[in-house]
């Protein structure tokens, strides 16, 4: 099936790629600049004691271990997004879970193909469908009800809360991980890693090892599961955060 | 207990700031107005695609839809997390690029670079700070490199498409399950009741994976996380009381 477009329709395309780009990335840069902003205006209005270096340091760490997702992310989404939907899906985040979920399900209520522009109009306004779901459940449901459910909690429950979130979100996320990769050999190797780092290094040398311990097992485990590598095993699923 | 407790009330005070709940609602007025244009672009332009405004209409309201279900899973999540980083915070980094695991994991990283840990007596309004400055810079990464990538791989044929998979597979799957074992491992030492949470919370998101793809059930794969979680803090509390 090949779809063929008047000049008239051409023009009004171009105006829609011209109005999505433009205003999609000036949103994306001005949302960018306020969530930027926050931990700085935080810094500066109040008096606690945070030094620049230490700011670099903690970026550092974090950076080690998400930085090659800042490039692939990108780059992997925008075959399915296209332009448009790039500044909206790095936006709002939740790409995987539902954003691109929504745009296939509107895709197919309304009988586009893919790969068409009526695919690609489809996939905006879905998406835009659920960054109006999106905000108004943050705003309502976190903002209001969840602020005034932790407002009414007993202290003993938001203390609970507090001191064991980390372990009750990280349990079922390692599960999780291993089963959406589904790759035994690195799995293998990162527990074994962590095993060794955790328990064995860090107690046992100069607190500087202790900072940068999950730097230090990323690096670690990239380069055991990069050198033990073969040729034929190269069928890995991509792993996408977003 | 008594000093921990006086540190939470000071990180609550500056994490809910009024001047702080402006800029989340600014942050979330952001996206709808990005909603609101992309969508008037479409509307006026439909006949374009040789689309109805029936048809846009009908885009939207699917989109809405399917996104109501993932949306009330993460909702379980970001109330969790709202006694570690207050209400602002959580709204911009759930609401903008990111995850809640992703956001925790950038925290407890940055805590860890100054010898802290999230949630307990050393975690200080300062050490908020470092962790709310760490997760916003790692999103900002993401944000910037959108705005410089997305131009040169709409000019196509870019060099970036082409990148080695077997790269692209390997290094960022062994860093997160990297980070992740780290980070767990370095729960199970603090106390049994740490190691009881960890392992609830790892049984229920088993199980519910498990269910999801024995029954077919999607919707449950969304909402494992935010019962894994529940579930570890249920355990906690029982634990602890």
């Amino acid at each position: 099936m090949k779809t063929t477009y008047s000049a008239d329709q051409d023009a009004l395309f171009a105006a829609y790629t011209r109005t999505t780009n433009t205003w999609g990335r000036l949103t994306l840069f001005v949302g960018f600049v306020i969530a930027t902003a926050i931990p700085f205006i935080v810094m500066f209005t109040t008096d606690l004691d945070v030094t620049a270096g230490q700011i670099i340091t903690a970026f550092i760490a974090v950076a080690a271990v998400y930085g090659a997702f800042y490039v692939i992310e990108p780059i992997t989404y925008y075959p399915i997004l296209g332009t448009a939907g790039m500044y909206q899906a790095f936006l709002i985040g939740n790409i995987a879970n539902k954003l691109v979920p929504s745009a296939i399900v509107a895709q197919s209520t309304i009988g586009a193909k893919p790969g068409t522009r009526k695919a690609a109009y489809a996939a905006t306004a879905a998406i835009s469908g659920a960054a109006v779901v999106h905000v108004t459940s943050l705003l309502l449901l976190v903002g209001v009800l969840g602020t005034w459910i932790v407002s009414i909690m007993p202290p003993s429950i938001t203390e609970v809360a507090r001191v064991y979130i980390l372990p009750s979100i990280l349990g079922g996320v390692m599960v999780q991980l291993i089963a959406t990769l589904k790759q035994v050999k690195a799995t293998a190797i990162s527990i074994g890693v962590a095993l060794l780092v955790i328990l064995l290094l860090v107690p046992n040398t100069p607190k500087l090892v202790s900072s940068f311990q999950i730097a230090i097992c990323v690096v670690l485990t990239v380069a055991i599961v990069w050198f033990t590598h073969g040729a034929k095993d190269d069928d890995e699923d991509s792993a996408l955060i977003n | 207990m008594n000093l921990s407790q006086s540190t939470t009330s000071q990180i609550s005070a500056v994490a809910n700031s009024p001047l702080l709940w402006i800029l989340a609602v600014a942050v979330l007025g952001v996206v709808l107005l990005q909603s609101y244009v992309y969508m008037r672009a479409v509307r006026a332009n439909a006949a374009g695609a040789d689309m109805t405004q029936r048809e846009v209409f009908q885009a939207f309201r699917a989109g809405g839809v399917a996104a109501i279900g993932p949306s009330l899973a993460v909702v379980l999540v970001a109330i969790a997390l709202l006694p570690l980083f207050g209400t602002p915070p959580i709204l911009v980094r759930i609401g903008l690029i990111g995850s809640a695991a992703t956001e925790t994991a950038s925290a407890s990283i940055a805590a860890g670079t100054v010898g802290a840990n999230l949630g307990d007596a050393s975690y200080t309004p300062d050490v908020f700070l470092i962790a709310l400055m760490a997760m916003s810079l790692s999103g900002a990464c993401w944000m910037i490199s959108t705005l410089i990538l997305t131009p040169i791989l709409a000019r196509g044929e870019s060099a970036l498409a082409h990148v080695n998979p077997a790269l692209m597979a390997i290094i960022p799957a062994g860093a997160l399950l990297a980070a992740f074992a780290g980070l767990t491992v370095n729960e199970l030492p603090k106390s049994t009741i740490h190691i009881l949470a960890t392992v609830v919370s790892a049984v229920i998101m088993a199980i519910c994976l498990w269910v999801a793809r024995r029954l077919n059930q999607a919707w449950l794969r969304e909402w494992a996380l935010g019962f894994s979680i529940v579930g570890g803090l249920i355990a906690a509390y029982i634990a602890t009381n």
